[in-house]
């Protein structure tokens, strides 16, 4: 098969760029979660989940996150069929060359960032776009309006949820509980908060994610120092404080996200 | 010193290669690699054995690059900064297993034995690795200032001798660090940088071309350059292809 011509600086530089863009994604991301160690039923991180799940720009980043995911994914991938392909006849003996081994695993470690990847969209993302069933919340001055409207409904919502502590969000209904305040034409939308919390108190799901993490620590321990590698940015001057740097970013982002997972679980 | 050599015999270009067992006796620790792979096809001739190991060699002095084997594992065996011809016998503990093999990718097709051909890389010199203005007679050294760190920075990348041992050593046979080595002498001086632009666009789609493999940055070229050539000029190629991708000559 024949694949189309991309150049292959080209091609490693539409890696690196998708890859720098997941791993700020990443930084995002993980500085967020760091709201659900708040003590404050929610309050902040669910307000944040709400903008992120209704701003219209957010959309159209999440789009191009997925696509970014997956172009990232592609490009690799055609660039190791590439790379099989440019030596036909190996060698009898393995290398011995010393060289960075965290780029021979890449593969590897993406792939299984893929795996994980849907495992984390199966306990939260996939709740978000109505594949799975999770925790949910409704805004409080709304089911405040139902009581006038319909006070069953009220009672119902009052006895299932947990105020959060400035009461802007009413959370913690299960699936069942949806049904009901759905029928009221109550607007229920999902309570990460709470379904983090929940799953986070769960060992084996704990362990899970924390060799999700690790696998992209692994991901990223050779990926940021190749970005400025690969945008010819890695000097005599600055090569070794970049290659520090890189690993100072991936760092942060990966202990970020096991000190949430391990707050929950510890009851920080 | 005795050895067991393994080593890859193949007829032509087309045929099928193997690897073939030769063991080898009194070595002085002196003699160099190829001293001895000489002792070993005088044994072959001589006791009519065998046709010789055909071997790729020229200078002896680590200035031509011709001498390309991977031993062991290693293009150029088991030392840093050297090539075949500058490693010695005294580096193996005796009776070592010593397993030689033919540079191996696909635009470095194996022409008989230890020989490949490396035009390819000729190819990618040819495609734009020169500037194309005559140069007329040498110039005094003043005329043109030139930086201190710039002219050392092209000499050392100048020092690279195309012997093929980054293609060799990389896991996808990238000849990245070669064409960056080409690049940069020219581009890092002032009579280069006129045509960086171009020079960069046609180097890189020849090395494509060729179907040399892309850079994964694992620096097993880095590692195994007898010259040292440093990966900063992977990094200034990627820079030169990035700045000739919006059609500039980058300073450097
Ligand atoms: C959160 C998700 C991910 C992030 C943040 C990420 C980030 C990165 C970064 C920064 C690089 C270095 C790019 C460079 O060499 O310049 C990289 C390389 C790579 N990624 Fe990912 N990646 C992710 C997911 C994946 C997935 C799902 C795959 C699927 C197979 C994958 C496969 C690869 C491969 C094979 C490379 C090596 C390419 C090379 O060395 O040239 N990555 N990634
Ligand atoms: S860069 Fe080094 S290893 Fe590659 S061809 Fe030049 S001298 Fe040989
Ligand atoms: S024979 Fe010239 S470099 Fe080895």
């Amino acid at each position: 098969m024949n694949l189309p011509k991309i150049h292959s600086i080209t091609k490693k530089i539409l890696v690196g760029a998708l890859g720098a863009f997941l791993g700020f994604f990443l930084l995002f991301h993980a500085s967020a979660n760091l709201l659900i160690l708040r003590h404050d039923g929610g309050e902040w991180y669910n307000a944040f989940c709400h903008f992120m799940g209704t701003y219209y720009i957010v959309k159209v980043l999440e789009i191009g996150l997925f696509a970014s995911l997956l172009l990232h994914a592609v490009m690799a991938i055609w660039l190791a069929i590439e790379n099989k392909r440019a030596r036909p006849v190996g060698y009898k003996k393995p290398t011995r060359s010393k060289t960075h081994r965290g780029s021979k695993v890449q593969m590897w470690t993406g792939i299984l960032i893929f795996a994980c990847l849907i495992m984390h969209f199966t306990d939260f993302y996939f709740v978000k776009i109505g594949w799975v069933q999770g925790k949910y919340m409704a805004k409080s001055e709304d089911v405040v309006t139902l009581k006038t409207i319909q006070p069953e409904a009220f009672n119902y919502a009052e006895q299932h949820c947990e105020y959060s502590a400035k009461g802007n969000w009413l959370g913690n209904f299960n699936a069942d509980d949806k049904a009901v305040l759905e029928a009221a034409s109550l607007e229920v939308e999902p309570d990460f908060y709470h379904k983090a919390r929940e799953k986070f108190k769960i060992l084996h799901i704990v362990i899970a994610y924390l060799f999700f993490f690790v696998v992209v620590w692994f991901h990223l321990r050779h990926g940021f120092p190749a970005i400025f590698q690969t945008f010819g940015l890695y000097n005599y001057k600055y090569g070794k404080a970049i290659e520090v740097l890189g690993q100072v970013f991936n760092w942060v982002v990966c202990l970020m996200f096991t000190v949430t997972v391990l707050g929950v679980y510890f009851g920080l | 010193m005795k050895f067991t050599l393994h080593i890859w015999r193949q007829e032509n270009a087309r045929a099928k290669g193997h690897f073939e067992t030769y063991p080898i006796d009194g070595i002085s620790p002196d003699c160099s690699f190829l001293e001895m792979l000489d002792i070993l096809n005088e044994h072959l001739i001589n006791d009519r054995i065998a046709h010789p190991v055909c071997f790729d060699n020229d200078c002896r002095e680590g200035i031509c690059g011709m001498c390309g084997l991977y031993i062991n594992g290693r293009p150029h065996g088991n030392d840093d900064g050297i090539t075949t011809c500058q490693l010695h016998m005294r580096k193996f503990r005796d009776g070592d297993e010593i397993w030689i093999e033919p540079w191996r990718a696909k635009p470095f097709p194996v022409i008989r034995d230890l020989i490949v051909d490396r035009s390819a890389f000729d190819k990618i010199i040819q495609a734009g690795g020169y500037i194309s203005t005559t140069t007329g007679g040498v110039p005094d050294a003043n005329m043109i200032p030139i930086p201190k760190h710039a002219a050392d920075m092209a000499m050392d990348a100048a020092s690279c001798i195309g012997c093929g041992a980054c293609v060799a050593a990389c896991k996808n046979a990238s000849a990245m660090l070669f064409v960056g080595a080409k690049i940069s002498h020219l581009a890092l001086l002032p009579q280069g940088r006129v045509e960086a632009a171009d020079r960069v666009r046609k180097m890189v789609c020849k090395m494509d071309e060729l179907g040399f493999g892309n850079c994964t940055n694992t620096y097993a070229c880095e590692a195994e350059c007898p010259k040292l050539i440093k990966r900063q000029n992977i990094s200034r190629l990627n820079r030169q292809w990035i700045g000739a991708l919006f059609g500039r000559d980058r300073r450097e």
